[in-house]
């Protein structure tokens, strides 16, 4: 709890807001420049690192919180506790020092990825009657049901085909970022 | 609030009920697309419950624009994924050795009608009440004052982001760039592009945490608001049937269940 309480400063809940943005902002760059990825979690993870696993995982959370409101993408509230949990692993490898070379963030982002997948999967199972709702990934999922795969299963293994990739660019991306970061606000963030 | 909100400006009287009585339909409506018993029930929850409220609300027509966006790529891919799949007795036409059922297109349409109350509800929701009403009725009740700015000021500032995003890209190009090209230039085009946009936007929060620091914004107690948001007796009652009648729902649903 103590823990929890020091990862609230002014500066962090300022940072949180801007970095919900990011998501948002973030999720737009791969339509730009035609990229089947959604990197809607660059900011989520971001403040995992910067700041720590809470407010990583309240990050993700309202994130999605957010895109329901605003109505871009009002399914998003149920996959609320998955964003959450990719802030908090972000945050926990941040703090196990995974940041610091590129090939450790990308292992991270990928392990993120599969344990995202994995908990998707049975929202879009039983609460979506195993579809997304977008043309691509359905069709995906309707090739694994073809080849004998049930609900279940067809949306793990849909998952696990985008999800790792995905996590794992956000992950560069993010350390990337971090090496251009001034020191000044790395230490602002961690509440110095 | 600028216009990337799904709230429109209405006198409507469902627009001055108190946030937490329109909250209480959505959870009434979410507690009816899990618990309602099937397609018929579903559809008519849609028609004779939501869609009265919306026009008593005078938001008809957005509500049925923003149901069909979200709803049509679902129907779609629950009638092929669950027709073909699901199994069933009566076959309505077969591709190859997979049979599309008559029973399997049912149960897909009744999770799409579920996933269109769901939505229902939440539409409801937003086309009528003020994010930042909301979150006052929620801070009201505990909600931490922290979480609320979180919320409102992120919807405030990310339609500048989405400008903000355009905005790199066409700087980057006029300084030659090139988009497009294979898999790894694209790849390669993330950094110049995510970059500029993360960085900048990371500058502008120590301004924010000044300012907001500036108005005591991390200083204990009760703060007062512009805001008033109004309450009455007949709306605490409402808000009380809807918890019964949701209440109600699910115990007759599990009841159904271990029948």
């Amino acid at each position: 709890m103590n823990n929890f309480r020091k990862e609230f400063t002014t500066y962090s809940i300022a940072l949180i807001a801007v970095a919900i943005a990011i998501n948002i902002g973030g999720g737009q760059i791969p339509r730009l420049v035609g990229l089947p990825l959604y990197l809607d979690s660059i900011g989520t993870v971001l403040v995992g690192v910067l700041v720590g696993p809470w407010a990583g995982a309240l990050t993700g959370f309202l994130s999605n919180v957010i895109w329901t409101l605003t109505g871009l993408y009002p399914q998003a509230i149920a996959w609320a506790g998955v964003a959450a949990i990719i802030g908090a692993l972000a945050g926990i490898f941040g703090q196990a020092g995974w940041f610091q070379q590129w090939w450790k963030a990308a292992v991270g982002g990928l392990i993120t990825g599969v344990v995202a997948a994995i908990l998707s999967a049975p929202i879009a199972a039983y609460v979506f009657g195993g579809v997304t709702g977008s043309a691509g990934t359905d069709a995906v999922v309707a090739a694994f049901r073809a080849s004998g795969l049930d609900a279940l299963f067809s949306n793990v293994a849909q998952g696990t085909m985008s999800d790792p990739l995905d996590k794992m660019i956000t992950f560069l991306v993010v350390w990337a970022v971090l090496l251009a970061l001034p020191q000044r606000l790395k230490a602002r963030s961690r509440g110095e | 609030m600028r216009g990337n909100l799904l709230y429109l400006d209405k006198e409507s009287s469902l627009h001055q009920l108190h946030p937490l009585s329109k909250l209480a339909f959505t959870f009434f409506f979410l507690i009816c697309a899990a618990a309602l018993p099937g397609l018929d029930w579903l559809l008519a929850a849609y028609f004779f419950l939501l869609l009265p409220l919306a026009g008593w609300g005078q938001v008809t027509a957005p509500f049925l624009r923003s149901s069909w966006a979200v709803i049509t790529p679902f129907v779609i891919s629950l009638s092929l994924i669950q027709g073909f799949f699901t199994g069933g007795e009566t076959v309505l036409f077969s591709l190859g050795r997979f049979a599309f059922t008559f029973e399997g297109w049912l149960a897909g349409l009744t999770v799409a009608a579920r996933i269109l109350v769901a939505l229902g509800g939440a539409l409801l929701l937003t086309l009528t009440t003020r994010p930042d009403a909301l979150m006052q009725a929620l801070t009201q009740r505990g909600l931490p004052n922290s979480l609320a700015y979180i919320v409102l000021s992120s919807i405030q500032i990310f339609p500048r982001f989405q400008d903000r995003a355009q905005l790199i890209l066409q700087a980057q190009q006029a300084r030659g760039l090139e988009t497009g090209g294979n898999l790894v230039r694209r790849l390669k085009l993330l950094v110049p592009l995510s970059g500029p946009l993360i960085l900048s936007s990371i500058v502008d929060v120590e301004e924010r945490a000044m300012a907001l620091e500036a108005r005591g914004f991390s200083r204990p107690g009760r703060k007062t608001s512009l805001l008033v948001l109004r309450d009455s007796q007949a709306q605490r009652l409402l808000r009380f049937v809807l918890l019964l009648l949701g209440l109600g729902l699910i115990t007759l649903r599990v009841w159904t269940l271990f029948q």
